[in-house]
């Protein structure tokens, strides 16, 4: 295709229309571009669909017969251990704060993960949101060139609608890549591009100027005599296609601009490089990115969901969490975007303790393990206690809502704002009865 | 196969506009809806808009009536068309037609089965189902039946692997039970809320303090579908409570019937207060974008309808009409309030609920397509249409994944970034604009008759089933003369396309 760089493209498009005035889409582009944002925090949800094992991962029991094959590790902060197949992660516990007090009810992986991701269960009609939708609608920025809500590699099938802008409408709804099946593309760079960013090879650069003329050319008329949220919506979705098309959105998501040896860190997978993308994004301001570990390939399974041979099936998930992860903290940190960037770490639920006949571990939401690092966390500490067993929680139980308030004030965003819901009553971002776990923020 | 399906579909048609109704009584329920609709707007002040023109009704009707936009010679035919009863003619004629047993279908289909869009594994079960709507909507069964029917089926639920050969294909109405995962909960507040209207799920685990219905409602009504017993016991307790109506009665049915016999009884019955009311709301949802109860599944003391006595006369009317759900479309179809114009004329208007102008509706993911296609002149085959084609790089599965209502709700009128990146730069609307390979296109371009300002009309009336403006003409022809960018005048057209192809106009339903 023609190659162009925006500023050509503005040029040859007001050369090429005759007969109309210039397009506002085209004049409000350039100016709001000029403009640096002021950053706000931004958030990296890894999500973990299947739920993760915490007996093997971040809540050893060595000495007990629960405890598994696995061993244990110092981290770089005195004291605390935890798996041996997360190395490179336990260089880093000095930026995380580990919750092994996660306690919910919900053994459902549908159930569970819409509340997990949403920070309620299902009831009835309410469609609630996913909270990439609710945490980037608080976090957006004006006149960004990127939406404010990417969602990397997701596995929706446990769940459609724990993945959804819900009652906020699709306006919050995340702009999703690497979502392929397997077998579609087993090329990691090609499946975490945005479809449809670039111009058709037929379509030269000033003719695409002159189509979107003709378009504002349309509208103007039809949306001045019929004012209202469709045709608002339409407006913004087309100028914010634009503007990713003109800004350089496409170079976002073109991960070959990156050296190969850190690419090689991340780990040449689809999650590794889902981590390099969310890093990218994150630098160009995007507020909350997420991205899915759902099986070491990332061929579509639920790796997690480890009923069968737990133990070589999580140590090869924990090394491709490790070298994504712990690549993605300290590229972060070398950039000066650690302290601005929350990364939660979490899955559905946790695993039971007892090891089945299978040599596998079951769904167990009563006491499980989450993570929090980076910005606005309290680095270097665990956060509550399980028994020696892992059967329960013995100190500092955590439910869902305290989690999700725990995220909202890391992320300066008051857990108790209200949205109006598809029923017609508002909903506070979060449960009003969660209390934020003040010990690991800063 | 589908050709056969067709050749049905004509006998029935035929068969059917013997028992038409007396236009007497469509205008009686559209003066009743009239009537009421104006009683408000005089007693608040508001000043409707206008009525729509011709164009705007016809592609209006088409998308409500048949699920796409009317072809390019539709359009032309239905504006010259002197008759001062055209559009009554019109309405008519697409009620008969097959394209509005296939989107009642798809309507009724995603009501009845959201699961199948939020759950890929269940579209193999979507066959099935649709062939048994299609019937009843072919056959224009009462839709107390229809109910009564799904409500008693005696089918196997299971997943209908026979489906996958691709052969004929039973019409199975029990998939509704599968796609509730047999769970008598599910069931139960799947079945209050489509066709009661009511939210019991609300109470499934425990009372609310403000809401009509308690927990001990919710498993009364749930134990109508632990059959054969009708007597359940609630979850967490030892209370075992008996099938029992949402009026306070319990279910005594006579030996050798079920108590779910006796259900379906009892709510399609014309003294049921919920049911008619329930159906006449869906349906008014599905002409206005805003149910007289909105939200449509949630009728309660404190959410009451913006025009209770006519949502009362309608229910009274559809029932009295055998609840005959043509009757109630042609009469709303026919009203004032549904033939008013979009635009908005005066700031009274802005208030969906007074429906003073009309609403502005998204285009669920089906008829995008189906609509972009019959503007493209697209040929879709047979095996890409099949709902059994797991194939992801289909066209319409591409649309799907895009555009695809997540949880099976209705419609957006909301835009999102890549559904405009699709269609701005996407391979279907690159093909449709290509001037090689869009049919629509090629016609236009290459008749050697046409002048400039033709074929721009031609374009428009494919896209926007409308003609252009004297102002758009001119401006358009005048594009197009000078060639546009690439200095050719082909090209032009190609960008012009597009550009209706891109439009809100094109996009939403108005």
């Amino acid at each position: 295709m023609l190659k162009t760089t925006r500023r050509e493209w503005l040029g040859l498009t007001a050369a090429g229309v005759r007969g109309c005035s210039f397009s506002r889409w085209m004049t409000r582009l350039a100016c709001d571009t000029e403009e640096a944002a002021e950053r706000k925090r931004s958030c990296i949800l890894l999500w973990m669909p299947g739920g993760p094992s915490q007996m093997d991962t971040f809540d050893l029991k060595p000495e007990h017969k629960n405890g598994g094959e696995f061993k244990e590790i110092k981290t770089s902060v005195p004291g605390i251990r935890f798996s041996e197949h997360l190395p490179q992660l336990a260089q880093r516990m000095n930026e995380m704060a580990v919750i092994r007090s996660m306690s919910t009810k919900e053994g459902d992986h549908g159930r569970a993960t819409y509340l997990m991701r949403t920070g309620y269960l299902p009831q009835g009609p309410i469609r609630h949101p996913t909270m990439g939708s609710l945490f980037s609608k608080e976090l957006a920025r004006d006149g960004a060139d990127l939406p404010n809500f990417i969602s990397i590699a997701p596995f929706r099938f446990l769940s459609p609608a724990a993945y959804g802008p819900g009652f906020l409408g699709p306006q919050f709804a995340p702009l999703v890549v690497g979502a392929g099946q397997p077998g579609q593309t087993d090329d990691v760079d090609a499946s975490l591009q945005v479809e449809n960013l670039k111009l058709s090879e037929n379509v030269t650069a000033a003719q695409a100027g002159a189509r979107l003329q003709l378009l504002e050319q349309i509208e103007t008329g039809f949306r001045a005599e019929r004012p209202g949220l469709a045709v608002n919506s339409h407006r913004s979705a087309y100028e914010l296609a634009v503007r990713m098309m003109q800004a350089g959105g496409a170079a976002a998501f073109d991960l070959s601009e990156e050296p190969d040896e850190l690419r090689d860190s991340y780990g040449r997978n689809r999650f590794g490089q889902g981590c390099l993308l969310a890093r990218r994004l994150v630098e160009r301001g995007v507020p909350f990115v997420e991205v899915s570990l759902s099986s070491p390939d990332g061929n579509g399974a639920i790796g997690w969901d480890t009923h069968q041979n737990n133990f070589p099936a999580v140590q090869s998930l924990s090394e491709v969490l490790d070298a994504g992860w712990a690549t993605l903290m300290s590229d972060l940190k070398e950039r000066g975007l650690l302290d601005s960037t929350l990364i939660v770490w979490m899955g559905e639920f946790g695993r039971t303790p007892v090891i089945n006949g299978n040599a596998g571990r079951d769904h167990f939401p009563a006491a499980w393990s989450t993570v929090l690092a980076g910005g606005g966390i309290q680095g270097g500490q665990v956060y509550g206690q399980t028994s020696e067993d892992g059967m329960k929680v013995t100190d500092k139980p955590v439910s869902t809502p305290d989690l999700l308030a725990t995220i909202c004030t890391a992320l300066g965003i008051d857990p108790l704002r209200q949205n109006m819901s598809n029923v017609g009553r508002p909903l506070r971002i979060v449960d009003p009865d969660a209390v934020p776990i003040r010990e690991i923020l800063t | 196969m589908k050709r056969l399906w067709m050749g049905i579909f004509v006998v029935v048609a035929a068969a059917n506009t013997v028992g038409l109704l007396h236009a007497d009584e469509v205008d009686e329920l559209a003066g009743t809806i009239d009537r009421h609709i104006a009683a408000r707007w005089s007693e608040e002040n508001v000043v409707p808009a206008p009525a729509a023109d011709d164009a705007e009704f016809l592609r209006r009707a088409y998308l409500h009536l048949t699920g796409k936009i009317p072809r390019v010679s539709e359009v032309r035919a239905f504006l010259d068309d002197p008759a001062p009863d055209k559009r009554r003619a019109l309405v008519d004629r697409l009620l008969e037609s097959p394209g509005y047993i296939v989107n009642f279908t798809s309507v009724f289909r995603s009501l009845m089965i959201p699961e199948a869009e939020a759950e890929p594994q269940f579209l193999i079960n979507v066959p099935a189902f649709e062939a048994w709507l299609r019937v009843r909507f072919a056959d224009n069964v009462p839709y107390d039946e229809t109910v009564h029917e799904l409500l008693t089926t005696s089918g196997s639920g299971n997943d209908n692997f026979a489906g996958r050969n691709l052969g004929p294909v039973e019409p199975n109405p029990a998939i509704f039970y599968r796609a509730k995962q047999n769970k008598v909960e599910n069931v139960a507040a799947n079945v209050s809320r489509l066709f009661l209207g009511v939210r019991l799920e609300c109470a499934q685990c425990h009372d609310h303090p403000f809401a009509k219905w308690r927990r001990q409602d919710f498993w009364q009504f749930a134990a109508f579908f632990e059959t054969p017993a009708g007597k359940i016991k609630i979850p967490d307790t030892d209370q075992v409570v008996e099938a029992t109506y949402l009026s306070g009665e319990k279910a005594v049915p006579p030996s050798g019937t079920s108590v779910r016999n006796e259900l379906a009884t009892w709510l399609t019955s014309s003294e049921n207060p919920y049911f008619a009311r329930a159906t006449v709301n869906r349906l008014w949802f599905h002409f206005f974008g805003t149910g007289l109860v909105d939200p449509v599944d949630d009728f309660d003391a404190d959410n009451p309808a913006s025009h209770p006595e006519l949502l009362d006369e309608l229910a009274t009317e559809f029932a009295e009409h055998n609840f005959d759900l043509k009757y109630l479309m042609r009469g709303i179809v026919a009203s004032r309030a549904y033939q008013l114009t979009s635009r908005q004329t005066d700031g009274s208007q802005s208030d969906p609920r007074r429906f003073a102008k009309k609403a502005i509706q998204g285009l669920t993911t089906g008829q995008l397509f189906d609509s972009l296609a019959e503007a493209t002149g697209y040929y879709e085959s047979n095996a890409e249409r099949n709902p059994l084609n797991m194939n992801e790089n289909s066209e319409r599965a591409k649309f799907r994944q895009l555009f695809g209502n997540e949880a099976g709700e209705p419609a957006n009128a909301e835009t999102t970034i890549l559904q405009a990146l699709a269609l701005m730069n996407g391979e279907f609307v690159e093909t449709a604009t290509d001037l090689e390979q869009s049919t629509t296109l090629a016609a236009v371009v290459e008749s050697p008759f046409l002048d400039t300002a033709e074929r721009v009309r031609t374009l428009y009336l494919a896209a926007l089933s409308r003609y252009p403006s004297e102002a758009e003409l001119a401006s358009m022809v005048q594009y197009v003369d000078s060639g546009g960018p690439s200095d050719e005048p082909q090209t032009a057209l190609a960008d012009l396309f597009w550009a209706l192809l891109n439009s809100s106009e094109f996009i939403l339903n108005h």
